[in-house]
């Protein structure tokens, strides 16, 4: 049971700090996409969904070829002594790939409820782009970048395909709920997998009902 | 003074403004479509320009939006729906607070500003939207139909503070309303298709106005002085306007449609306004309609008849009419 305690709350921690690498980014993404128009967000947009159609194997492979010592990625950050691949680093970095577009298509779809009009007055009212994305908005659209947050801590918490070829599948390092339901099958513990299923069909209920509801408080106040 | 010389590339539609308005209230006339928006939305930043747009002498174009401090009220008024009324206003404030408290004050904002925008009516959304273009303290006033939804009460009471506030704050005022454009405006630029069709000092450039807005309101705007004797006084004579009207400058409007015409002096009318008057011209406007431009008072005013009854009358240019108004007909714009 300590170790099942472990897996949970080594998969709720990862899925929390992925979630925190890509908000920042991923409300950014959203918000750009939402306002612009043209041959640049068509591409953009295409390439942010890769990971949604891919196989996610097919992104955890192209993502140890980054990150692997000898890769592209990887030796700059054997130079500054931050190893990734068979880390936890690496579960976080999976995991973050693969939830990304799920963020950045909630928030989209978020900012471009919120009427340009009111961005142009804040503008003239003195605030800079930036000040008009804090103070109009992000405000207008927090139901929606919330949800999106949620949905990405989901994805998170059961991606399994990335990040067993980025992170492995060590027990006590870089096991995940998804990972340690797919060992313990392999190995013939389905009472310990059943347990694990248990546990992660709890945590989605959790995440996604909230996203409902956040989702259903914003239409019904329009 | 706002100089433009400047070209606005708006997608399908382009244009070119090339104006000097040196008068402090300019109203922005023309048809659907004309790009009076448009010059509004450019003057503030919010869309490309080329050339120069100049305020008081400084030069606006090439700052960002919120360097150029032009109060921009659009047409929706765009209040931000998150915030209430007090934090709408307080969202771009420079002036000082007591300043704001007036704004709040004369547009008899102060018991809603704890409400929410989605809880106002049009008019006092308008109003709000004012106040808050008035607290950042701005070098312009950009109005798009600012008073099309404000009551006939508070338009009377808004369009001469709005005008008492004028010194430095030159007002650009997008209208459909003639009588509001003649009632705010000393000078008016009147656009077509992308162009400056006219500009110059309102009496002058509404009649151009009339020729090139087909859905403009043909109201009639008489400029004057209401008196103690409670008559509004104009250049030949004085007519009877509605009781308690506040002595002072005024100007009244009445709508093309009220005005009836007799080619002998009417007995035993209850209408108030009976005065003589000289038909100038008839412009049909359709197969059934058409506008007689009679002068009396020293104005030239427009009575819109059925060809029948212009037929049965006989009217012709030059010939004698007598003009009958309703004084409640009248009604203050000023």
């Amino acid at each position: 049971m300590t170790g099942d305690f472990g897996i949970v709350t080594f998969t709720v921690f990862a899925a929390a700090v992925s979630t925190a690498v890509i908000a920042i980014p991923g409300v950014a993404a959203g918000y750009f996409l939402a306002r612009h128009r043209g041959a640049t967000r068509g591409l953009l947009e295409t390439f942010l969904a890769l990971p949604l159609v891919l196989p996610p194997t097919a992104v955890g492979m192209m993502l140890l070829h980054l990150l692997r010592p000898r890769g592209a990625l990887g030796h700059l950050l054997e130079s500054i002594a931050f190893p990734v691949v068979f880390t936890w680093r690496g579960v976080v970095i999976a995991t973050a790939v693969m939830s990304f577009p799920l963020l950045v298509r909630s928030a989209r779809t978020a900012f471009e409820e919120v009427d340009p009009r009111l961005l142009d007055v804040a503008r003239t009212l003195g605030a800079t782009r930036l000040s008009a994305f804090t103070r109009v908005a992000l405000p207008l659209a927090r139901r929606g970048v919330t949800a999106g947050l949620l949905l990405a801590f989901s994805r998170a918490l059961g991606e399994f395909g990335a990040t067993i070829l980025v992170a492995g599948n060590i027990e006590g390092e870089t096991q995940t709920l998804a990972l340690a339901i797919f060992h313990r099958t392999q190995i013939g513990d389905d009472t310990g997998a059943m347990r694990l299923v248990g546990v992660t069909v709890v945590l989605a209920f959790a995440a996604v009902w909230t996203t409902e509801l956040l989702l259903g408080k914003r239409s019904a106040a329009r | 003074m706002i100089e433009l010389d400047c070209a606005i590339d708006a997608g399908t539609f382009h244009l070119e403004v090339r104006a000097k308005l040196d008068a402090e209230v300019v109203a922005v006339l023309g048809p659907s479509g004309s790009g009076k928006s448009t010059l509004l939305e450019a003057i503030a930043g919010l869309r490309p320009a080329q050339g120069t747009i100049r305020v008081g002498g400084e030069r606006l174009d090439g700052r960002p939006p919120e360097q150029r401090r032009v109060g921009w009220v659009p047409q929706d008024v765009a209040l931000f729906p998150h915030l209430d009324v007090r934090a709408n206003i307080a969202f771009g404030a420079r002036l000082p607070a007591p300043r704001i408290a007036q704004i709040v004050e004369i547009l008899e904002l102060a018991a809603l500003l704890d409400r929410d925008p989605d809880t106002l009516s049009g008019g006092e959304r308008q109003r709000v939207g004012l106040a808050r273009a008035l607290a950042a303290d701005p070098r312009v006033l950009l109005l798009d139909e600012p008073l099309a939804a404000v009551d006939v009460v508070h338009r009377t009471r808004i369009v001469p503070w709005l005008i008492a506030i004028r010194p430095g704050v030159p007002i650009l005022h997008v209208t459909h309303d003639l009588g509001e454009a003649a009632a705010l405006a000393t000078h008016a630029l009147i656009l077509r298709e992308g162009r400056v069709h006219a500009q110059g000092p309102v009496e002058r450039t509404l009649t151009a106005a009339y020729a090139v807005v087909p859905d403009l309101a043909l109201d009639n705007v008489i400029t004057g002085e209401v008196r103690a004797d409670g008559l509004f006084h104009v250049a030949d004579g004085a007519l009877a306007v509605p009781r308690g009207a506040t002595p002072g400058v005024a100007a009244y409007a009445i709508s093309a449609d009220e005005i009836m015409l007799a080619t002998k002096r009417p007995e035993g009318l209850s209408a108030r306004n009976v005065l003589e008057a000289r038909v100038l011209a008839i412009d049909g406007i359709d197969a059934h309609d058409a506008i007689v431009r009679v002068s009396a008072l020293g104005h030239e005013l427009r009575a819109k008849l059925t060809d029948a009854a212009i037929d049965e009358l006989s009217l012709a240019a030059d010939a004698p009419v007598f003009l009958v108004m309703k004084s409640h007909a009248l009604r203050r714009v000023r």
